[in-house]
């Protein structure tokens, strides 16, 4: 089985992140930066697929040339190769979907698997319109059954079950009133939720093997496809300060305050 | 250019030479180590970051569970300074130090256990191992498979290690081993021993050689961990030789060059100790931060008052100073030098205290959290206090700065007192010799003439700073010529003089440190954007220059006599002699 995954380059939200004064960004001399958590889900399930069924992890990933820092961390996790769209500048859900597709109709995976969104921008959507575009099937959101620290986990199972015939792939998602289990026909693209799996680290023998491994550069010109915005950021501004809470004595003090003042019961 | 063989910054110092090129710029990480490294602190932050309980229930029972240490080796922590060809992953001086940095944020016990393994345990393989030993233990202590250690103390030989007690004796091609060994870190979980044992004869002093042992040898067993202090996790423990048959092949090094071979080991994975002490120190920058926010009292939250910051902020200042001193001795072994045993032991000395300094102070802002074991402070604290007394104690490395670096200088002078005498016999050598001398100290007294006594390619922009330091270049060089001559070879009785001289020299090295460090920065960032870092050299430079005054002002008017006679009187009594009741 053929897998792509994707592996944002996202600011560390351990990092304090500034406004810039003029709200035309964030500050961003001296942050760190680091994969999007959820597309090193997503890296970690393809690879353990793979583990299981044979095949190779592809990884992706847009950006100006830092991203190969991401890109080399996902080479060390296991990925087998790389590929580096370069486009230095802004891009939004269905830019990023448009030049994946390029990538998938290139690579021919049978599976793509992203995080379900990035924790910069938070939007949630590029999994859908690639699936949309491709006219593959889709399962967001994808959860485990068993718990992050159940014996399955811990032998790490990858949480997508693939059917006997190699056809198709189940999908347990979390929906508003519990657990939804969708059976997706190959070629799929699947969007990883938090609890789907622990990804591992990328030890040293995979980081220097990473070394090696190659890293193939593509543009948005030379896949023919317009990155032009649809979405415009016009300004950010930093949430306001929160205020100093109340420290309770009890139980029945904090049902007092949610009554009365709060007034939320 | 310097010649990296015989140059000793320290050394030269000690003639008033600023050995510029040896300082300056600042060694810089390999881009190519800097990309792998961030990629391992990425990792170990996923692998280490979440165990911060289990550190501390490691901490009580007093042992590294054997799974964990299996993720460490499996990781590849075992393996950081072995050769690639060898199956490690060939990281210098400075990235080793580095890597310990990180995981000495995370836990002490951890790292001494990886660092006892690479700093000490393997590298006399490392440094003086035959191509044929090399392939032989390399690729097993690559991945951990085997652990190694150090074995150098006995119950007689702990600062004297030339006092070592353990015997080899010759039969035929092989020795026999008998003697114990104290206290070796790793000893319960080794199964590679570096053993220092005497070849000479049982009456004679010193003559140790280096011998490659292994657990499988008959006649080799250790002891139980020993209940520590601090790095309770880590093993310590005694390591016995009974009849132990070992072949010439195991041996390290050259016969009797033991003690050599010892000292270059500890000089050379100094590095290591420095980069945890650092992890260490920048831990408790954030823990106290993070601490004083937090905390309120009188209205307010304890950062906002003076004292707090005036904590904080020097901790800033000794994180600074420590790391730049580690970093650019790591930086000097990896670009070639050799003598840099000096430096090394200043570096060791001066990281060690002010990780000490930094924790108690930690500790002092956490207020009485800092002493619950709920809370990372007191751990911290015990775990770092062995520091200055293991890899030799910062007393004896005291006296082993300022006795070596002043080498040059005693060269000189016996030089002088042979040609004195060699005036007559052979005048023209003779006054070779002589006016030598005379203009040396001509010139130091009148700053004329001299030709390395000022920083010529510093940045404008440190110049305050750097005019503390060479002034008191100047007066080191003075003060190096003025105590030789008045104590001669009797300097080694003198260990007041001596350490006071000492202090000086570790002062200024790490300043030269932060001068080098400083005017990469200021170069790179320009003037404005390295305000912090030239605020840190500022801090720094006023703090060395009041000691290091005084502590010339010393070498002829001090109290030592007094001390003497007090201490003295103490030893008499045995105890403390005034009561008010
Ligand atoms: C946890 C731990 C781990 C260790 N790991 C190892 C290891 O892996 N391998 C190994 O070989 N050893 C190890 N050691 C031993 C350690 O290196 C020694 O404890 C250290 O060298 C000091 O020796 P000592 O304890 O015998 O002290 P001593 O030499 O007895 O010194 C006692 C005091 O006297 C001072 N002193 C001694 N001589 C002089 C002098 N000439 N002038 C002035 N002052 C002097 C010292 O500075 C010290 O303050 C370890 C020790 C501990 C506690």
């Amino acid at each position: 089985m053929k897998i792509l995954v994707t592996a944002k380059r996202v600011e560390d939200p351990e990092s304090k992140i500034k406004v810039k004064a003029d709200g035309s960004g964030i500050v961003q001399e001296g942050l760190k930066y680091k994969m999007n958590p959820f597309d090193e889900i997503a890296v970690e399930e393809g690879l353990r697929l793979t583990a299981k069924h044979g095949g190779e992890v592809v990884v992706v990933s847009i950006g100006p040339k830092d991203v190969q820092e991401q890109l080399r961390h996902a080479l060390a996790m296991g990925a087998a190769r790389a590929v580096w769209v370069n486009h230095p500048g802004p891009l939004d859900p269905m830019g990023a979907a448009g030049l994946l597709q390029k990538v998938v109709e290139k690579e021919k995976p049978d599976l793509c698997i992203l995080g379900k969104q990035s924790i910069d921008d938070d939007q949630g959507q590029t999994g859908q319109y690639l699936a949309e575009w491709l006219g593959w099937s889709q399962g967001t959101f994808a959860s485990k059954l068993d718990s992050l620290e159940s014996e399955a986990e811990k032998a790490k199972a990858p949480a997508i079950e693939l059917s006997a015939d190699g056809k198709t792939l189940q999908v347990v998602r979390e929906v508003d009133s519990g657990l939804a289990t969708l059976a997706c026909s190959l070629p799929a693209v699947v969007t990883t939720d938090l609890r789907l799996n622990q990804p591992r680290y990328a030890s040293l023998p995979g980081i220097m093997k990473a070394k090696n491994k190659p890293i193939e550069e593509l543009t948005p010109a030379g896949l023919g496809v317009d990155v032009g915005l649809q979405v415009e950021v016009l300004r950010m501004s930093p949430p306001p300060p929160r205020k100093a809470g109340v420290k309770v004595g009890d139980v029945q003090e904090l049902f007092q305050k949610l009554k009365n003042e709060a007034k939320v019961l | 250019m310097v010649d990296k063989q015989s140059t000793s910054f320290m050394r030269s110092l000690c003639m008033g030479d600023i050995e510029e090129d040896v300082l300056l710029p600042f060694p810089e990480m390999p881009a190519k180590d800097a990309e792998t490294l961030r990629q391992v602190v990425a990792s170990l932050a996923q692998l280490l970051g979440p165990k911060e309980k289990d550190f501390r229930a490691w901490d009580v029972a007093g042992e590294l569970p054997a799974p964990f240490l299996e993720e460490l080796k499996q990781f590849g922590l075992f393996g950081l300074v072995v050769p690639e060809e060898f199956g490690g992953f060939g990281f210098g001086s400075t990235a080793y130090s580095r890597a310990l940095q990180e995981v000495s944020r995370y836990d002490g016990s951890v790292a001494a256990t990886i660092g006892a393994h690479q700093s000490i345990g393997m590298r006399g393989l490392l440094l003086f191992g035959t191509p044929e030993q090399k392939r032989r233990w390399l690729p097993k202590l690559a991945t951990g498979e085997m652990v190694a250690a150090f074995c150098l103390t006995e119950p007689g030989a702990g600062s004297d290690a030339a006092a070592v007690k353990t015997s080899a004796v010759r039969d035929g091609d092989s020795y026999v081993l008998n003697g114990n060994k104290l206290w070796i870190t790793n000893g319960g979980l080794a199964s590679f021993f570096t053993v220092f044992a005497k070849t000479g004869k049982p009456e004679e002093r010193g003559k140790l050689t280096a011998f490659i042992v292994t657990r499988d040898m008959p006649g080799v067993s250790t002891g139980p961990h020993e209940d520590k202090m601090g790095l309770r996790a880590s093993s310590t423990a005694a390591v016995f030789l009974d009849n132990v048959r070992v072949g010439v092949d195991h041996l390290l090094g050259e016969e009797g060059k033991g003690f050599k071979v010892g000292m270059r080991i500890l000089n050379n994975g100094r590095t290591g100790l420095g980069g945890g002490c650092i992890g260490g120190m920048k831990r408790m920058v954030e823990l106290a931060t993070r601490q004083a926010k937090g905390r309120v009292q009188f209205g307010q939250p304890i950062s906002d008052f003076g004292l707090i910051k005036q904590k904080v902020g020097h901790m800033v200042v000794e994180t600074y100073a420590a790391e730049s001193v580690v970093d650019l001795v790591a930086g000097l072994i990896d670009q070639g030098y050799e003598d840099y045993a000096v430096e090394a032991a200043i570096s060791k000395v001066f990281a060690t205290e002010a990780l000490w300094r930094t924790t108690d102070e930690a500790l002092q802002v956490a207020g009485g959290n800092g002493y619950m074991r709920e809370f990372p402070y007191e751990r911290a604290l015990r775990d770092c206090r062995i520091f200055r007394i293991w890899e030799g104690t910062n007393d004896i490395l005291r006296l082993f700065i300022a006795l070596t670096a002043m080498n040059d200088v005693g060269a000189q002078l016996a030089d002088l007192a042979s040609s004195l005498k060699g005036v007559l016999a052979d005048p023209i050598k003779g006054f070779g010799v002589l006016s030598d001398y005379a203009r040396r100290r001509a010139s130091l007294a009148t700053n004329v003439g001299r030709g390395k006594g000022a920083f010529t390619r510093l940045h404008p922009a440190l110049r305050d700073s750097a005019e503390v330091f060479e002034d008191a270049t100047r007066d080191l060089a003075t003060a190096a010529d003025r105590t030789l001559r008045k104590h001669g070879k009797r300097i080694v009785e003198f260990q007041f003089a001596t350490r006071r001289l000492a202090d000086i020299m570790i002062d200024l090295f790490v300043l030269a440190a932060v001068l080098s460090r400083v005017d990469s920065a200021v170069k790179r960032l320009g003037v404005e954007k390295s305000v912090r870092e030239r605020e840190i050299l500022d801090v720094f430079a006023g703090q060395v220059s009041r000691p290091v005054k005084s502590n010339f002002g010393k070498i002829d008017d001090n109290d030592d006599e007094l001390i003497k006679h007090l201490a003295d009187d103490a030893f008499e009594q045995e105890r403390f002699d005034w009561d008010n009741l």
